[in-house]
């Protein structure tokens, strides 16, 4: 650094390399990302705790620990993942490729799963399948006379229609967006050529967009393994446990050491799969392709099948959309589930507390927790939404401007280390990082800062992602001739990349803020009674028998999330190149 | 900005060490005398393991305005967990808490000073000695095998525990994990404890002397039985209620949960009754235990809370008291009569558990029941 101060012309060297800024960012990522994980890994290798390595892997405990766990869980992964690619397949050829009716209708409406929150989804089950084996409450299907089996109501199944439902829009994303790159020539040629269109589907889409549907599979695998909410609200009654719930559970009894360690082997095999993923696509990182293409081949042609496919895939799209939010709506009304539809009262809502009902827990508007939580979990989202497009821009801006270098590789790589992390065990890492005092830093364990610190950094590959997509929309001339009469970097950002990406990065702060409001997985460890946050509260009120309230919350949740989706939709339908005709 | 700073820190240092030496005089204080000083203080978080922290909350605003009593709901496995982590963090949440679990507060918390005792002085002289310390007791709290009355109004289905091993009872025991909440491990503790007992009431049963068929002694073969038995986990003592005690129901299980749970039944429409004369016992019965954070933020309003939780001048005990003294907790006040609809203490044969025994086992019976989930 002296050097820099001494002598100008050096100072103008260093900066147009990007040195410093490339430091500073790597700098922000490895406090951020790389130490909690590191710190995680080290505490499982104290000595005090290295024992649980053992039981987790091997000895008496390890089966019901460790093996049994991780078969469920992959199981979970892999059929996800493969019902995610062959669903969200379906309806982007449809939606991209097909003459299919409501083409627009159908390409937003499967956007929307993935914004409902999983456990959302889960609840949702619970009100229409839920039978007796718990006794008590029977979900609405029961209490119209119908028998459900248990294979039905808990455990796996469940689980992996859920999880299907809920991730295969992620996938219809990806997939939509790189058939919508399919270079038309191909297809046009082979038309020419006389082929039909399964040969076309065969010979040529389904080769040119294998990078797409491996990542889509990837992705899915990852969100499907890390997901908390689902088999902790479906699974527990049938003793089905994976590795996040058994994480969850070893930290909440207090053997941390034992969940670390699930945790860590959590993260290695998720990073196993998208690594395996990655090889096979090879460098191809993008959620969503933002192409200029011209010409489009003809859609091809569904004669009569149209209608009939059209039925199919509203069939998927009202499953996992209409059906969710109408039930747990008709929940948070009826007293009872097993009559959906009757006796509906606003006391969820509106009642004030009542001893005789509920044991006296006052509707939601008038429930000082509830709205403490609300308070806190839309300021979570407005503040990680700023910290997350701040420090996604920076990173993407360094690495966007300044390629050349390994600094710029290892920002790119660190980014998006946290996609490999499930959220619980973030949540559980950022536990051990900054839960104690480091240094003069004192700790933040229960504070707003803590849940802000690591939801951006458990964000950061979606903001950088989102970044990326908005600085290359940005021509570099600009910034170039800015640079060369004068400005300065911080100037240059403010007057004429910021402004110009504006709509890109409030749409993505906007998609940050509704991750985070809807997350559970993440805040499910960091939550503390004193810094509440809506979907934890949800969540307690489910696993405490009181559904309705936790229904009511969800729909409060949903309403946020789809309300800001649907505005950064609007903001962006420039990355929906599938919706234009 | 500097020196601003250093005025903070040296308010904050003057603020402290008069709390501090307030402290000692608190303890003398009656509620008359702490009311001032906690209306200063304006606000007192509790940690409850109970969900009537809800009712305690209105009570105590009513009885002592302008003090905002945060009482949350969290069970006592979760407070453990949490306050570990928050004095790890050098952060106090809770200035109150009331917390059952009492093998793991005495070794975790309190003799590793993240907890302090407190004993309000009006009640020094009505509680048992024994009740008093190393924490003082509030009440006896219980987790006892209960039944559906509507669906068996001539008494229990189940005579003895071993019943719930066999087919008739296949899928139909419900109970919260004992890897989410220490008093269902204390219960499964207890029976390995009292191995003897279960060895007994195995003969009785089966008439003929038990095999240990790999286990460990005659608890451990029970529990290994009941969980190969369908045993129904579920997350929440009202989950339990709820399975076991709804009205209406042609074929109830049976479930272990707190026998106060009972006071609910008009209310929430349940039938639960508990099955005292099962063999060897129904459960056990343990103490639910107040105390203060050893560095409470809010000083004198937790004490005048444990206060409140404690006593009252009329017979039944107060408000403080009122969502307590229902049929099935025992208050541990000597000068309160017991509560005319519940079993009476001397009669109820649940075993009384003894903390400093349980829990040095409490974490291999723990690691038994991973191995059968």
């Amino acid at each position: 650094m002296a050097d820099t101060a001494v002598s100008r012309q050096g100072r103008r060297v260093f900066f147009r390399q990007g040195t410093v800024l490339k430091v500073a960012v790597l700098v922000i990522l490895i406090a951020l990302i790389v130490l909690p994980l590191l710190r995680t890994v080290l505490f499982t290798l104290h000595p005090d705790t290295i024992q649980a390595w053992a039981d987790v892997l091997s000895g008496r405990l390890s089966t019901n620990l460790f093996y049994k766990p991780l078969g469920n869980t992959l199981l979970i992964g892999v059929v996800v993942a493969t019902g995610c690619v062959l669903l969200g397949g379906f309806l982007a050829w449809l939606v991209v490729m097909t003459d299919v009716p409501f083409r627009k209708t159908i390409g937003v409406m499967a956007t929307l799963p993935f914004m409902i929150p999983s456990f959302a989804a889960a609840l949702a089950w619970g009100a229409l399948f839920r039978n007796d084996r718990v006794g008590g409450q029977v979900g609405w299907l029961q209490g119209m006379g119908l028998d459900i089996p248990d294979w039905l109501a808990w455990g796996m199944v469940p689980t992996l229609i859920v999880l299907t439902l809920h991730y295969f829009s992620l996938a219809f994303t990806i997939i939509a967006a790189a058939l919508a790159t399919v270079n038309s020539d191909l297809v046009e040629a082979a038309q020419i050529a006389g082929a039909k269109g399964r040969r076309i589907l065969m010979g040529i889409i389904l080769p040119v967009t294998t990078p797409a549907l491996v990542a889509a599979g990837s992705l899915c695998f990852a969100g499907a393994v890390s997901n908390f909410a689902t088999p902790a609200l479906l699974g527990l009654p049938v003793r089905m446990q994976t590795l996040s719930t058994r994480l969850f559970g070893m930290i909440e009894v207090g053997q941390v050491g034992r969940g670390y360690v699930i945790g860590i082997l959590l993260v290695l095999i998720s990073a196993a799969f998208l690594w395996a993923g990655n090889r096979i696509v090879s460098g191809r990182r993008s959620y969503a392709t933002i192409t200029g293409k011209g010409g489009r081949a003809k859609r091809f042609d569904l004669r009569g099948a149209r209608w009939p496919l059209f039925a199919i895939a509203m069939v998927i799209l009202l499953a996992s959309t209409v059906v969710p939010v109408a039930v747990l709506t008709a929940s948070s009304l009826a007293p009872s589930s097993a009559n959906l539809f009757s006796d509906w009262t606003l006391h969820y809502w509106i009642g004030q507390s009542n001893p005789s009902f509920a044991q006296g827990i006052p509707g939601i508007a008038y429930n000082q927790d509830i709205v403490r939580a609300l308070t806190i979990t839309l300021g979570l989202g407005l503040a990680v939404a700023f910290t997350g497009m701040f420090v996604g821009l920076l990173a993407s801006y360094t690495t966007a401007r300044y390629r050349a270098g390994w600094m710029s590789a290892a920002i790119t790589q660190i980014s998006f280390l946290p996609l490999l992390v499930p959220g619980i065990a973030f949540g559980a890492a950022y536990i051990a990082y900054l839960g104690a005092p480091i240094g003069p830093f004192p700790a933040l364990y229960g504070t707003f800062a803590l849940l802000v610190i690591a939801a951006t950094a458990y964000l950061l590959p979606f903001s950088v992602q989102t970044g990326r997509a908005v600085i290359q929309q940005v021509g570099g001339e600009l910034e170039e001739s800015a640079r060369i009469t004068g400005a300065g970097f911080a100037r240059r950002l403010a007057a004429i990349t910021v402004p110009l990406a504006i709509r890109g990065l409030a749409a993505g702060g906007i998609l940050i803020f509704v991750k985070i409001v809807r997350d559970l997985s993440l805040v499910v460890l960091l939550f503390t009674p004193t810094m509440p946050v809506l979907s934890v509260v949800a969540y307690r009120y489910a696993s405490e028998g009181f559904a309705q309230f936790a229904n009511a919350i969800t729909v409060v949740i949903l309403f946020i999330s789809i309300a800001a989706t649907l505005i950064a939709s609007r903001l962006q339908t420039k990355s929906q190149p599938w919706l234009q005709n | 900005m500097k020196g601003l700073t250093a005025t903070c820190v040296g308010a904050m240092a003057i603020l402290l060490s008069t709390a501090a030496l307030a402290d000692g005089h608190l303890d003398e204080l009656g509620p008359d005398g702490l009311l001032p000083l906690a209306q200063e203080e304006g606000t007192v978080v509790v940690y409850s393991f109970t969900s009537r922290i809800g009712r305690v909350e209105a009570a105590f605003e009513e009885a002592y305005p302008g003090i905002d009593l945060q009482g949350f709901d969290i069970s006592s496995t979760e407070q453990i967990a949490r306050l570990r982590a928050e004095a790890q963090a050098g952060v106090t949440n809770a200035d109150v808490i009331y917390i059952s679990d009492t093998p793991v507060v005495l070794t975790e918390l309190l003799e590793t000073g993240i907890i302090a005792p407190y004993v309000p002085p009006r009640v020094a002289d009505r509680v048992p000695a024994e009740y008093q310390s190393p924490l003082l007791a509030q009440r006896l709290s219980t987790k006892v095998l209960m039944y559906n009355e509507d669906a068996h109004p001539d008494g229990a289905p189940v005579t003895n525990l071993w019943q719930l091993t066999t087919e008739d009872w296949r899928g139909r025991v419900v109970m919260v994990d004992p890897l989410q909440r220490g008093d269902y491990l204390d219960l499964m503790t207890e029976i390995v404890l009292r191995s003897d007992e279960m060895a007994a009431a195995y003969e009785v049963h089966f008439g003929q002397a038990i095999g240990l068929d790999g286990a460990a002694n005659a608890g451990e073969r029970f529990i290994v039985d009941l969980f190969a038995n369908d045993l129904i986990l579920v997350g929440s003592t009202d989950d339990v209620n709820v399975a076991v005690g709804a009205m209406g129901q042609d074929n109830p299980p049976v479930g272990f949960t707190s026998y106060s749970d009972r006071r609910d039944n008009a209310d929430e429409g349940w039938a639960l009754q508990v099955a005292n004369g099962v063999e060897p016992a129904p459960g056990i019965i343990f103490p639910a235990v107040l105390a203060l954070a050893a560095e409470p933020q809010n000083p004198a309003a937790a004490r005048l809370v444990i206060d409140f939780l404690m006593v009252d001048e009329t017979e039944t005990g107060g408000p403080g008291l009122a969502p307590f003294y229902v049929a099935g907790d025992y208050v541990t006040r000597t000068d309160i009569p017991p509560h005319p609809d519940a079993v009476p203490l001397d009669a109820f044969r649940a075993w009384r558990i003894a903390p400093a025994k349980t829990a040095p086992l409490r974490a291999e019976v723990g690691d038994l029941i991973l191995t059968l989930q």
